[in-house]
């Protein structure tokens, strides 16, 4: 009988060996080895456009019932050896990624003469592409042969240019018509940021620990402002301020023009998302699941609210209330009069992904490759799928 | 999403340990890696050698439980009884190798996904990370941490980092593997000292280099800690010597009772097999085989001399 336990004892051991290696690969892989991305919602003209997880760009004509649903090609990954990298494959093979390129930046659009109307999306896979808006074909590609880094950013379109932050620490300007390289500008780290443009500059925070302050025309430095820790946040530009969240716990308020500190709040852990501002209060999310009510002159708080969870997502404001979805699944509203956070929904998701709105109504492109759409006064869900079952 | 029991009690204080190591290290995320992985295999050290120890007199133990099996081949009832007995008067444990190596599994886990979390390879990563944070670690967080480190990148897959795991991995195996005389288990053991390392050596490409150094530095860790406890055990370092290899019985400073278990084949009669020579001796014709290679079979009556020896005692 003692044999016959030694042996299996010996099989236990066997099979605790391939669980472990097992278990190493699937935890590793599920808790964030692979990327999946969060792009946000664009709306225009009627219509909704976002990343989906396959890894391509959908506009969602809110005209028809039921919406119509409409996907352009599949983005190509990027050719690379590594599955679990930041080299911008599909996404690789491991457990939870996503099947397609990951799309970070949330869609944007532009009038450009005699095409139209184009919408812009950058993938994981380093390239940016242009789609013709009602149509979905896409007009052009940047870089036409290989692959930039890993794109993160939102593109940020201004005029005739848009510009977009890269993994491989340039900030990009292109032509909205062609996708011609029209600059870049190097800074010392990657960027996941998404630029602001605003007073013919460009904004742009970067992992090397500095804010960026760039000509819009010709890429030329203004200024820079040095932080203590990595910047991931993209800036909000209002009315000659740029107010911007570091890794380094501080929300920074900063003149656009010299680059210089007017103030500085520390909050309790990173400042990830874009602030919002309403009625003379800067908004700034904290990933200490509070969102801090800052007076925009003077860097006062004026109030703190618990939202019970990390709030990732860039807040939108909507009927002069700050709306946020935190990372534990609630949609909150928080307004300059009250102290405490209005529950609007309870969502099945975690929420990363910008928010954005529209007539009253939220729409958050969910993990799940759903677009959902919550009435702000009554709560009331709609939602759409971005993949057809 | 909140932290679940295992992320509170074993996840979240190995990153924050992390993050505190890196900020006091440099930020130099392979130095972190290293030093942590060592102190943690430190913390572990007493259970990892109450598995060896176990380990090592369950081999001990392997001449006796060969006899006993060719004694009583027939009345497994009594069988049974007689290894009871001698598990008893030995004091060995049959499970104690397994149940230090149990408690040590989900540290070893949680390490491995603390280096994957602050390696923030990507940004749902990065985000993830930072749930992770004490109020105090927040501000030593320095990161995204260097990823550089004696001019590897430890955020993507390394060709030399892999190999060096794969070697490492099959060195440790090698000498923990114990020569059996059933079929099965040597099976077993075979698979296990080449299934192992193949199969990290694949993680290793796949995954971020980082790992593969924390698996480097374990897997140093644990040969040498092994080699004091055992020596070389089944490793052949012939090609090394440029002789047969040295097959001295293993020595053990503190675990009495299993000298005692060593001693008692020394005292058996002319032509036992251990009453001078040791086991392995009768590989002196030169070829200097391994045991592991010539246990697939397990054939008692094989001409093989360990085979032979075994089949004798």
């Amino acid at each position: 009988m003692k044999l016959i336990k030694r042996r299996a004892f010996s099989r236990i051991a066997v099979i605790l060996c391939v669980a472990i290696g097992s278990v190493l690969l699937l935890t590793g892989c599920v808790r964030g080895m692979s990327p999946i991305g969060w792009s946000g919602v664009l709306i225009a003209d009627g219509s909704l456009y976002t990343g989906s997880k396959e890894g391509r760009l959908v506009s969602v004509d809110r005209g028809t019932n039921p919406p119509s649903v409409k996907p352009a090609e599949p983005l190509r990954a990027a050719p690379s050896g590594s599955t679990c990298s930041t080299t911008g494959g599909s996404g690789g093979t491991c457990g939870g990624s996503a099947p397609g390129v990951a799309i970070y930046g949330t869609p944007a659009m532009a009038n450009v003469a005699v095409l139209g109307d184009l919408i812009y999306i950058a993938g994981y896979n380093g390239k940016v592409f242009a789609y013709e808006a009602k149509t979905l074909q896409q007009r052009w590609v940047y870089p036409v042969e290989g692959n930039l880094a890993p794109i993160v950013s939102t593109i940020a379109v201004s005029g005739e240019m848009l510009y977009f932050g890269c993994t491989d620490s340039n900030l990009y300007a292109l032509d909205t018509a062609t996708g011609n390289l029209e600059w870049k500008f190097a800074t010392g780290g990657e960027i996941w940021s998404s630029p602001v443009v605003d007073n013919n500059s460009v904004f742009i925070s970067s992992f090397d620990k500095k804010i960026y302050a760039v000509d819009a025309a010709t890429g030329a430095k203004k200024w820079e402002f040095s932080t203590t820790a990595t910047n991931v946040a993209t800036p909000l530009a209002l009315d000659g301020v740029l107010y911007v969240g570091s890794l380094d716990r501080n929300l920074y308020a900063i003149d656009e023009t010299n680059g210089q500190q007017i103030w500085k709040f520390t909050g309790g852990n990173w400042f990830w998302a874009r602030p919002v501002a309403l009625n003379g209060l800067i908004f700034a999310p904290n990933l200490d699941s509070k969102v801090y009510a800052i007076n925009a002159r003077t860097g006062a708080v004026q109030t703190q609210f618990d939202c019970g969870g990390q709030v990732a997502s860039w807040p939108v404001v909507v009927n002069n209330e700050v709306v946020v979805a935190t990372q534990n699944g609630k949609l909150l509203g928080l307004s300059a009069n009250s102290t405490t956070p209005r529950s609007i929904a309870a969502i099945a998701n975690n929420v990363v992904a910008p928010l954005s709105a529209d007539a009253g109504v939220v729409y958050i492109n969910g993990p799940d490759n759903v677009i959902y759409g919550f009435d702000v006064i009554t709560g009331a869900q709609t939602s759409i799928a971005l993949q057809p079952k | 999403m909140n932290l679940g029991p295992w992320d509170i009690i074993i996840l979240q204080p190995i990153i924050n340990v992390l993050i505190a190591l890196s900020h006091f290290l440099f930020n130099n995320f392979g130095l972190t890696i290293i030093v942590l992985t060592l102190i943690i295999r430190f913390i572990l050290l007493p259970l990892t050698m109450r598995q060896l120890r176990a380990t090592k007199a369950m081999s001990s133990l392997q001449p006796k439980l060969q006899e006993l099996q060719k004694k009583y081949a027939r009345d497994k009832q009594k069988l049974a009884q007689e290894q009871m007995q001698l598990y008893k008067e030995s004091g060995v444990n049959p499970i104690g190798c397994a149940i230090p190596m149990i408690i040590q599994f989900p540290i070893w886990i949680a390490l491995y996904q603390a280096i994957i979390l602050a390696l923030a390879v990507n940004p749902e990563a990065l985000l993830n990370l930072s749930r992770y944070f004490y109020g105090w670690a927040a501000p030593l967080a320095n990161l995204p941490l260097s990823n550089s480190f004696l001019g590897l990148n430890l955020a993507t897959g390394n060709i030399f980092l892999a190999v060096l795991v794969g070697v490492t991995m099959w060195v440790q195996q090698k000498m923990v593997t114990s020569a059996s005389q059933d079929p099965r288990t040597a099976q077993q053991s075979q698979l296990m000292l080449w299934m192992m390392p193949i199969m990290f050596t694949f993680f290793s490409i796949s995954f971020p280099s980082g790992l593969a150094l924390y698996w480097v530095i374990s897997n140093i860790f644990s040969i040498v800690v092994q080699y004091f406890v055992t020596g070389w055990g089944e490793l052949n370092l012939n090609f090394l010597k440029g002789r047969p290899k040295d097959t001295a019985p293993i020595k053990d400073k503190k675990g009495k009772k299993y000298s005692e278990l060593e001693q008692t084949p020394k005292k058996a009669p002319s032509g036992s097999p251990t009453a001078s020579k040791s086991p392995q001796e009768g590989l002196s014709d030169g070829k200097s085989r391994d045991i592991s290679q010539d246990r697939g079979g397990g054939d008692s009556k094989s001409s093989n001399p360990i085979k032979r020896w075994f089949g004798r005692s």
